[in-house]
């Protein structure tokens, strides 16, 4: 499988016409520029007069590190997306799972549900959301928000769970879990978890990259009292841009050394379960 | 008393009435098939007595105890599914490990358990395998030593061959046949093959639009089918319609058929005369005993079955099907006028109903 499938990438690039392999390229140029120039920006000493900077220093980057925020929203921001992600689990398995075995009707219904947070810009929830839960316990609390961003980065959960779940014969591996004896919760843990896992995997990184950027919710629900890294990001962009773009090249780190460790996490939950059946 | 009772069963899904005043007894240690088309009933039925559909009305009994409400988890019934229904995160031993871990079995007897069943399908070298890397074949026989490693009080097999080679099928069924009677479990075997249904079962119940039709032995739904349904769904069943026409006589399309005495119909009844293709002799000369039924006709088709030859006989308005063996076959060719003889004994007469 695998090696045809390699087989017929080579062969397709071996006809690569001129003009595709500059388009290729002009692309790959343009997504990498910013991040590439972020980059260069936060080490550079003065890149004004110049094409190429006039120095390197790691100035900014210390400074970065020392403002008075830092920790605390990094902090916040991995509180904010990994409880999030827990959010997300809790809720949206199980109901793709009841949907897919007891409710095949509504699944129609659930699909376009799961449009709709994108359908809602943002502003218009975190205000409805203030306005609704203003005097309330909940009102202007990380809970709060941890609820808003769960709305807003629901489809990315639900879209990747409910593709491995489509992918799986659900209602007969569960009435096979049932007539051995095992409950509902018994057959969703040890037979349909392991077999979406992927799905699962996919739609954390999907919530983490989303929430971990998140930044007009967080605004307007919480303002200055939880500083997320974006928003102190956002804070330095008026200050030292120099300063903001390391924030942003320390965002991208974490980003990506927190999706790798998903990653790690949904090879060794897979290493005892083969996958191969359900990965095509 | 009975092991299995169904009584009474009711089942409809919106307007469609999937299962109609189903009553059936089942005794311990036998194997019992549904047969029937798609959308017959047979499976419905037999989800209900696994517990995953609730009869409308009815009970169903296992072993003197009413199991009508008892949730599919709590009633130690087996069941091996078309689509194998593996679980492909887990290999075989732990496949089949699963039911007696729910039941919190130790670990050593488990380890036993396994082994035995795995010993009882012939796939002892398959036990560290992944579902993926067994074939249709294998995976089949692992469902079924997963559903019998926790000793259910019944197996059900719901079409457990249809997804699976010719070859497979045959050598599978039989594999089945021997487990069952080995270890004397009680088995429902839905199929709609009448081939496999025949050749397994102890009793065969026939179905069509939710009611049975007929049970009995697998010889007694072949030889002396109850209703028209039956058959012509087991095996091919040759239909004259006609009308009683004496005593022993039925009047069909210019036909006169000599058949058993008609004691239960009355004269003019409507009536159908059914003959088995095996039960007809064809001769390419006409023969000189009339011991029954002698029809001429055409030959329109030959087709070359194996064992027999299936001729295709154009008989006044209708074709006639006939099976010959392979060594009178050599004198019959197409469009040759053939005589078909069949006895009295042969026919099959049912009332048809308006």
């Amino acid at each position: 499988m695998t090696n045809r499938r390699t087989s017929t990438f080579k062969k397709a690039r071996t006809h690569l016409q001129l003009w595709q392999v500059v388009l290729i390229a002009l692309f790959i140029f343009y997504m990498l520029l910013p991040i590439f120039s972020t980059y260069i920006f936060s080490i550079a000493t003065r890149w004004d007069r110049t094409i190429l900077p006039e120095g390197i220093t790691s100035e900014f980057y210390q400074e970065a590190t020392k403002a008075s925020y830092f920790s605390s929203s990094l902090r916040n921001s991995l509180i904010l997306s990994l409880s999030t992600i827990l959010v997300s689990l809790v809720i949206i398995i199980p109901t793709v799972y009841w949907v897919n075995v007891r409710l095949p009707q509504a699944k129609s219904i659930l699909d376009i549900l799961m449009i709709l947070p994108f359908g809602i810009p943002t502003v218009v929830l975190a205000l409805a959301l203030v306005q609704v839960y203003n005097g309330t316990p909940l009102g202007r609390t990380p809970q709060l928000l941890i609820g808003a961003v769960f709305i807003y980065s629901m489809p990315f959960m639900y879209r990747p769970v409910s593709n491995a779940m489509r992918s799986i014969d659900a209602l007969t591996l569960t009435e096979a879990g049932q007539s051995l004896g095992a409950s509902t919760l018994q057959v969703m843990i040890q037979v349909i978890i392991p077999n979406i896992f992927s799905g699962i995997i996919s739609g954390s990184l999907l919530v983490f990259a989303t929430v971990f950027a998140e930044f007009t919710l967080t605004k307007l629900i919480l303002g200055a009292r939880f500083k997320t890294f974006p928003l102190l990001l956002v804070e330095y962009t008026r200050i030292n841009g120099n300063i903001a773009a390391a924030f942003s090249v320390i965002s991208f780190t974490i980003a990506w050394l927190i999706s790798l460790l998903i990653l790690w996490i949904g090879k060794k939950g897979q290493g005892s379960s083969t996958q191969a059946p359900t990965a095509h | 008393m009975a092991y299995l009772e169904l009584r009474n069963i009711h089942k409809s899904f919106g307007n469609v009435t999937a299962v109609n005043n189903f009553n059936l007894d089942i005794e311990k240690g036998k194997l019992v098939s549904f047969l029937g088309p798609s959308g017959c009933g047979k499976t419905t039925t037999l989800r209900m007595i696994a517990g995953f559909e609730q009869p409308d009305e009815g009970t169903i009994r296992l072993g003197n105890q009413d199991i009508t409400v008892i949730s599919p988890n709590q009633r130690d019934i087996g069941m091996v599914f078309q689509a194998y229904a593996l679980f492909p995160n887990m290999n075989v031993r732990q496949n089949i490990a699963f039911g007696l871990k729910m039941k919190k079995t130790p670990k050593a007897e488990i380890e036993k358990r396994v082994d035995e069943v795995l010993e009882m399908v012939r796939l002892k070298d398959t036990a560290k395998r992944f579902p993926h890397q067994l074939s249709g074949g294998q995976q089949q026989r692992i469902a079924l030593a997963r559903a019998l490693a926790v000793r259910p009080r019944v197996l059900l097999l719901d079409e457990p061959l249809s997804a699976l080679d010719a070859e497979v099928r045959v050598a599978l069924r039989g594999e089945i046949r021997r487990i069952q009677s080995d270890l004397a479990i009680t088995t429902v075997y839905v199929t709609h093959d009448q081939e496999e249904a025949l050749s397994i079962s102890d009793q065969v119940v026939v179905m069509n639009n939710g009611i049975i039709q007929q049970v009995g032995t697998p010889e007694e739904i072949y030889r002396s089918p109850a209703t028209r349904f039956v058959a012509t769904f087991i095996g091919t069943a040759n239909q004259f319609f006609g009308n009683v026409a004496g005593e022993c006589k039925v009047q069909s399309n210019g036909l006169t058929i000599t058949t058993r005495k008609l004691s239960d119909f009355s004269s003019g009844q409507k009536v159908v005369v059914l003959v088995r293709p095996e039960l007809i002799i064809v001769s390419n000369a006409q023969p000189d005993t009339n011991s029954g039924n002698t029809i001429p006709g055409m030959v329109e088709t030959i087709t070359f079955h194996g064992a027999v030859t299936r001729l295709g006989v154009h008989v006044n308005q209708q074709r006639v099907v006939a099976d010959i063996t392979m060594t009178s076959s050599g004198y019959i060719s197409l469009n040759q006028k053939v005589w078909l003889s069949f006895k009295p004994d042969a026919c099959k007469v049912m009332a048809v109903d308006e």
